[in-house]
């Protein structure tokens, strides 16, 4: 009796697949002249889908206010990436063959960027980088570009904020050493650090960890010894909050600046109290936006979003890849992927909500301004903005 | 030379059916090639390279019944091998912006073949160091072990920041498009493995995997032939670890987390353990299955929105048809059986006869 269900049962998962092949060629007969394709590419499951569901908010926002460019209708052909490198590789070649989309948009996490680099290259699609913030992301690929800063910057930023503002002559590093966004911050910080300080031992002492350990007391022994003026510890918002607790119950007093990964709300959960009074960079502060498009941008997302608390950087800057394309396709006056990519690439002082944009060689944005935010009383507070030349 | 012409004649004559196939496959192989566009190329290179490693740990896992679960580190080691020595020179400077390359191998350029195998090699020199210990012991020592390797691997690539560029990467690894590299490569493989699997070697892994006392007393030497299987298929997971970076054209040890090991597992036990055509079957099956559902995953207009239809559903239908197959096929889609001629041709007489029994046993209800 068992034996024809089997077969049954093989037989239904083979119709599905074959329904699945159908449905793709069913879009693809679809993608004539009235409709141009975008598309999005983010991990929306595994282990960074939290990321890539806030930044395709922001995508999705942006195409409701401006649904059509040069009289034809934008459609958002998502896909996610399973936060695995080899998905990303094919999701973004199924976007460019299967879907036909004139550009990319995305990934959260710069090392699925970097793998998606090499075939928009090869395909001719431009692809805008929304928050990857790793410089190898668009280093030698003339078809991505980014709205977000890079990690340089933000070390600049955070190595000004401590010698200036803190007026810090010895620092702690603590970094996630798995993660290349942690590590890459770290280096930058220290050689911005020690060029301000002008003193080569500026950083007394350096911590490793990797992704998902829970006990820090020993890297945090060893810095209290050094005692810092404060401490650098770029990482994962969880490492970060529990190193800040242990650190505080060892009585360790320094102040703990950041980066923007630390801006989500498990970052206070996870810290409580101790995380009051740190200090993190970030693109985007939605109670005070730089730009008109900025205020549009806040106004828009509340009324789509009323029960959100905050906004978070990565959705703004969603919107800005997103309008910043569009943009680049009305110049272009065509849906070429080429046209366009040669638009992107001139891209002069774009008004988008987490800034001025421009585009560089490389296909970077130069931003001059970067937000600081502190922790005050359980809620991420504007404190200052840093403009660097 | 009249006794080589005939001895090949009588082989041929033997093995018509298979000669032929060959020739279709390789036909097909370099029309595909030619054909097929960049996705699907990506998708069939894919399911070549799931299928080197998965047959490497099937002969480990299936046919010796040593159950390793090293398959990410070995990855790694290969995948990195290639990685380093296939870089363009020019760029590493770019590449290795932290810290700039160890002298030793900054100048060090290697062909794509060379790195390859090189990579196969390392991966042999590393599955050496732990085989000798751990294989000697019975139980589960070994799948411990090959865990915990694996892991360490992927600690130790994160931290020697001037050879593997650390927690960075490495990007711009020259790629392979070709179809003939991958399933040339497999092509190999496989025939190697058959000639293995058939050979007294082959029956010694087996008789291992049926019982290790009972080989022990019929003279098989139980260390000495656990370490070659083990070895060779460290040396096939190298080969494949070092296609995957070339195929992807990047490499960062975030890749090989212990999670990788289980698409092999999941290859394995669903192909059936100890199975080299059930092993290929489901190489294709899961990775081009993950692929076809993905419609599912996309918003569906069936003239109401249904809110089910969004990222992820695609993988929670993917895990329930696999729960299926594994509920229904005990011992995978082909056991130990492999698809043979014979086995085909069983097959059909089998079914042939079920329906004309029930054809018969209807009539008689008929009646």
């Amino acid at each position: 009796m068992k034996k024809p269900l089997s077969v049954l049962l093989s037989l239904a998962l083979v119709v599905t697949m074959a329904a699945g092949c159908s449905s793709g060629t069913t879009t693809t007969s679809s993608g004539d002249s009235d409709v141009i394709k975008i598309g999005v590419f983010e991990p929306l499951t595994g282990a960074n889908a939290a990321g890539g569901e806030l930044e395709v908010e922001g995508v999705e926002l942006a195409n409701k206010l401006r649904p059509e460019v040069l009289g034809k209708k934008v459609e958002l052909v998502i896909a996610d990436n399973k936060s695995d490198k080899a998905e990303a590789t094919t999701a973004a070649a199924r976007l460019i063959e299967k879907d036909k989309v004139v550009a990319i948009l995305g990934s959260w996490g710069s090392s699925l960027s970097i793998a998606a680099g090499d075939v928009v290259k090869t395909n001719q699609i431009p692809a805008v980088a929304l928050s990857a913030t790793n410089p190898q992301v668009t280093a030698g690929n003339d078809y991505y570009f980014r709205v977000c800063f890079l990690d340089p910057f933000q070390g600049t930023v955070m190595a000004n904020y401590a010698s200036k503002k803190l007026n810090a002559k010895k620092v702690a590093i603590i970094q996630e050493v798995s993660n290349d966004y942690s590590v890459g911050l770290a280096k930058f910080f220290t050689d911005s650090f020690v060029k301000l300080t002008g003193d080569p031992n500026a950083i007394v002492a350096t911590g490793n960890y990797n992704t998902g350990d829970q006990d820090f007391n020993g890297i945090l022994t060893n810095i209290k010894a050094a005692n810092p003026d404060a401490i650098f510890a770029p990482g994962n918002f969880t490492e970060s909050a529990l190193i800040i607790k242990q650190a505080r119950a060892l009585g360790i007093t320094a102040p703990f600046i950041g980066g923007d990964t630390w801006e989500t709300n498990e970052f206070i959960t996870v810290g409580g109290a101790d995380v009051e009074g740190a200090v993190m960079s970030t693109f985007f502060d939605d109670t005070n936006p730089l730009t008109e498009a900025g205020k549009t941008f806040v106004a828009e997302y509340k009324k789509a979003y009323p029960d959100r608390e905050n906004i978070a950087a990565v959705t703004a800057l969603g919107y800005d890849g997103y309008m910043m394309t569009l943009d680049a396709i009305e110049r272009a006056g065509s849906a070429d992927p080429v046209a366009i990519r040669d638009a992107l690439a001139a891209t002069k002082d774009f008004e988008g909500a987490t800034g001025m944009i421009t585009i560089d060689a490389n296909g970077d944005a130069t931003k001059n301004e970067a937000i600081i935010k502190t922790v005050k009383d359980g809620k991420f507070t504007y404190m200052d903005s840093v403009t660097i030349d | 030379m009249n006794e080589t012409q005939n001895s090949l004649g009588a082989y041929l004559k033997l093995h018509w059916k298979t000669a032929v196939f060959l020739v279709v496959l390789l036909i097909g192989i370099g029309l595909a090639d030619i054909f097929v566009d960049s996705y699907m190329r990506r998708l069939l290179n894919l399911c070549a390279i799931y299928v080197i490693v998965s047959l490497a740990m099937n002969l480990v896992n299936g046919f010796t019944g040593q159950f390793s679960l090293g398959q990410a580190g070995f990855m790694a080691i290969g995948a990195y091998t290639v990685a380093i020595f296939t870089v363009p020179v020019e760029s590493r400077t770019a590449i290795f912006y932290l810290e700039p390359m160890a002298p030793f191998l900054a100048n060090i350029q290697l062909p794509f073949v060379v790195a390859l195998i090189l990579g196969g090699l390392a991966s042999v020199v590393v599955a050496f160091f732990i085989g000798s210990p751990c294989l000697r012991l019975r139980g589960d020592y070994l799948a411990i072990a090959t865990l915990g390797f694996s892991e360490i691997i992927r600690i130790v690539f994160t931290n020697t920041q001037s050879i593997t560029n650390g927690a960075l990467g490495i990007k711009s690894i020259p790629t392979i498009s070709s179809l003939w590299w991958t399933y040339g490569t497999a092509l190999l493989i496989i025939i190697a493995t058959i000639l293995l699997v058939y050979s007294s070697y082959g029956r010694a892994f087996k008789s291992i995997r049926e019982d290790e006392i009972a080989a022990e007393a019929m003279g098989v030497g139980l260390f000495k032939t656990k370490m070659t299987s083990f070895l060779i298929g460290a040396f096939f997971t190298g080969i494949g670890g070092g296609l995957f970076a070339a195929l992807l054209g990047t490499v960062d040890p975030k890749q090989f987390y212990f999670t990788l090991t289980y698409n092999f597992l999941l290859i394995i036990v669903l192909g059936g353990m100890g199975s080299i055509s059930g092993t290929i079957i489901a190489s294709f099956l899961v990775t081009l299955g993950q692929e076809a559902l993905r419609f599912l995953d996309e918003p569906m207009a069936f003239g109401l929105d249904l809110p089910i239809f969004r990222p992820g559903l695609r993988m929670v239908v993917f895990s329930f048809l696999l729960m299926i197959i594994v509920l229904f096929y005990r011992k995978g889609l082909m056991g130990t059986n492999e698809l043979t001629w014979d086995f085909m041709a069983q097959k059909f007489q089998s079914i042939k006869k079920k329906l004309s029994r029930k054809k018969t046993s209807t009539e008689g209800g008929g009646k």
